[in-house]
């Protein structure tokens, strides 16, 4: 298949108030998909006009478009290819965004929403475009581009590479990444009850909304102190599974015990406990970074963060945290080189820098006059 | 020994054997002796695709089987010759039940060069083909009915009981097809198969279907549908002369388990299929939760004593909505 459209200069400046205009009616109709999809109100609620025009205000220098933007979101999270197509087209450029024909319910919400409004400034430049396998139109939407970004793992960066670039144009990828919870156990004990299940909860959030499987889902938690308060913790998340309605599908309870009894039969950990259906705790001395199953933690004692810091490695990029100071947080992250550090609750909240980059400046490039 | 006294020895066996094992048992806070054969801590059967588990030394690796897994890597499981003696003679003592003692001539649903490939077919139609004599394939190289071929089987032994082995599918499509066409007599056939019904469901054929069509169209009534699989080679799970269900071998069992207790169910409650047996003695293979869903239909009320049960199909594989490499190549 050929590019189905033309490809043109957007005629689009950065922060064109079309753009802004347009935002801020798509974030109002998806405000009001929110009952039914609740990340379309998370997202929404990052469209909104107060929240754009910030994201502007931050931008430094003289800047342009980058020209046209090719987006390749992962197929399973319904929500990504809307912030990277926005920030973006904040930016001017134009766009074209590849929909997986698996995409869910609430990237079906997003493109009817997307259907329903028309303004000519913005069907001409940004494209959304539904295919599965195509290398023709891959390759012609990528020599096209001058910038594409890649979402969705190792292995989709490394397929979509092959797939040569015009010579000025250059990829942004988002790669595979884990991710691992911090509590103090001070910080633990200091709280109240009605904190520590607000914690669990926040943490809950985190870990099964995608079924543990986002870049950001935390896969184990280090208890940074003396004593080991993690019973405790287990059984606050099991009730809350309980009350959350959380179902295992048999699927999924299988993959599980066989992820489990693998890590044990490696010797990677000590005990394994199924405290209920939708939580399984592992023993371990180490995080185990790869998926495991909805639901499979590891738990690790460490003295101190400092303590933690050498076994942290590049592929780590959110540490959800609780019960600690700021200025402690601060010389975690700076001395670990993690790329995140949110509170409990936060892992799945989408931010403008992701993976380190800024991604609105990304979108654009920088020009410097001299007088 | 009663089953779970033999299948009790049998854990720690491996676990001295095997570090792995162990280190799994160990994890779990499990020890014996367990009381019940349901008590006993039972492995996912993927774990042989994931892990080399094995409790005899390499120099005494003798065969290594492996499974046909559609995707991903194969089960590998190890045998030592003893295991590998084992595993033919239970088999052998399974089946004489329904064949009776003697070789009996033996038509396969199948081609001749089938046993040359490293399928589960072929597999299958290797270890079967040792409990018939004067075999003859269904299907030529090509995969079509060598019609003259059943018919030259059919004058010279057909009088008498033959054996008849194959997958379901096949069975179905090419036997059964060719034998109603043909006018085929198969009234003294005995008829194993196995492979699951999935393939036929497409064409509205059931277990009963399938029985009922033999038995009118070409005089067929002695069939016996089994299950087994490698991880557990030796030991099949072979259909009631009635079709009242699969039976165990007296060196076998099965446990149906809840997914989300892991409690065996009652009878008439489906859940997932778990296989013991005490012939894997080479690896820790004889305590396996598969991947199968079934049923148990009764304990000592059926053609056979004993439990009688069914599998109803598979569980579908887990699937997480992350993020990461959940996009095929673009």
């Amino acid at each position: 298949m050929r590019i189905p459209f033309e490809l043109s200069p957007s005629g689009l400046r950065v922060g064109d108030e079309r753009v802004v205009d347009f935002l801020a009616a798509f974030s109002r109709k998806l405000l009001a998909l929110g009952r039914r999809h609740p990340e379309l109100a998370s997202l929404g609620f990052f469209l909104r006009r107060a929240e754009i025009e910030r994201q502007l205000s931050q931008l430094d220098g003289l800047r342009r478009p980058r020209g046209v933007v090719f987006h390749v979101p992962p197929a399973n999270v319904d929500t990504v290819f809307v912030y990277s197509w926005a920030l973006s087209a904040l930016a001017g450029n134009t766009n074209v965004v590849r929909i997986s024909p698996r995409a869910g319910p609430a990237a079906q919400a997003i493109l009817d929403v997307w259907h329903s409004m028309d303004d000519p400034a913005i069907t001409r430049t940004q494209h959304f475009i539904t295919y599965d396998r195509d290398d023709e139109l891959t390759a012609a939407l990528s020599e096209a581009a001058d910038l594409r970004v890649l979402w969705g793992g190792d292995e989709s960066v490394r397929a979509l590479r092959r797939f040569p670039l015009a010579p000025h144009a250059r990829d942004l990828t988002f790669p595979d990444r884990s991710s691992f919870a911090i509590v103090s156990v001070e910080g633990w004990r200091r709280a109240t009850e009605a904190q520590r299940r607000a914690a669990v909860e926040g943490f809950y959030n985190d870990a099964y909304w995608f079924d543990q499987a986002a870049c950001s889902s935390p896969r184990g938690v280090f208890w940074i102190g003396e004593e080991d308060p993690s019973a405790e913790f287990r059984a606050l998340l099991v009730t809350i599974a309980a009350e959350k309605g959380h179902v295992t599908e048999p699927a999924m309870a299988v993959q599980k015990r066989v992820s489990a009894y693998g890590a044990a039969a490696d010797g990677r950990v000590s005990r394994i406990h199924f405290d209920s259906d939708a939580v399984t705790s592992l023993e371990s001395a180490e995080l185990l970074r790869e998926w495991l199953g909805a639901g499979v933690f590891t738990h690790t004692r460490v003295s101190t963060l400092e303590e933690l810091v050498p076994s942290v490695v590049p592929r780590d990029q959110t540490v959800t945290h609780f019960g600690f100071a700021a200025e402690e947080l601060r010389e975690f992250a700076i001395r670990s080189g993690v790329d995140r550090v949110v509170p409990f609750g936060s892992a799945l909240t989408f931010s403008p820098v992701w993976d380190g980059f800024n991604l609105l400046a990304e979108f654009t490039k920088l020009v410097t006059v001299t007088v | 020994m009663s089953l779970a006294a033999e299948l009790s020895a049998l854990t720690e066996h491996h676990r001295a054997r095997c570090a792995a094992y162990d280190r799994i048992l160990t994890a779990l806070g499990v020890s014996g002796p367990f009381a019940e054969v349901a008590d006993l801590p039972w492995l996912p059967v993927r774990l042989f695709k994931t892990h080399e588990l094995k409790s005899i030394p390499d120099e005494e690796v003798f065969r290594v089987l492996t499974s046909s897994g559609t995707t991903g890597a194969p089960s590998r499981i190890y045998l030592d010759k003893a295991a590998a003696a084992a595993q033919t003679r239970h088999l052998a003592a399974t089946l004489r039940t329904v064949l009776g003692p003697a070789r009996l001539p033996m038509l396969v649903v199948d081609r001749r060069n089938i046993v040359r490939s490293s399928s589960a077919r072929g597999a299958g139609v290797l270890g079967m083909a040792n409990f018939g004599r004067k075999h003859t394939y269904v299907l030529d190289e090509s995969e079509r009915p060598d019609v003259p071929a059943v018919k030259r089987f059919l004058d010279t032994y057909g009088g008498e009981p033959f054996l008849i082995f194959g997958f379901t599918f096949l069975v179905w499509q090419y036997l059964y097809e060719v034998a109603r066409e043909h006018r085929l007599d198969l009234s003294n056939g005995i008829l194993v198969h196995s492979g699951g019904w999935k393939k036929l469901a497409d064409r509205a054929v059931d277990n009963a279907e399938f029985r009922r069509r033999f038995r009118e169209d070409t005089g067929l009534r002695r069939i016996h549908n089994y299950y087994g699989m490698v991880e557990q080679i030796g030991t099949v799970f072979l259909e009631g002369p009635s079709s009242d269900g699969l039976y165990c071998p007296d060196f076998a069992d099965v446990v149906i388990r809840d997914p989300r207790t892991w409690r065996e169910q009652p009878v008439g409650e489906p859940g997932v299929i778990e296989v013991v047996s005490t012939l894997p003695r080479s690896y820790p293979g004889h305590v396996l939760l598969t991947e199968d869903l079934g049923v148990c239909h009764g304990i000592d009320d059926g053609d056979w004593p004993g439990k009688r049960f069914s599998v109803l199909g598979r569980l579908p594989k887990a699937e997480a909505r992350g993020c990461s490499d959940t996009l095929a190549a673009a």
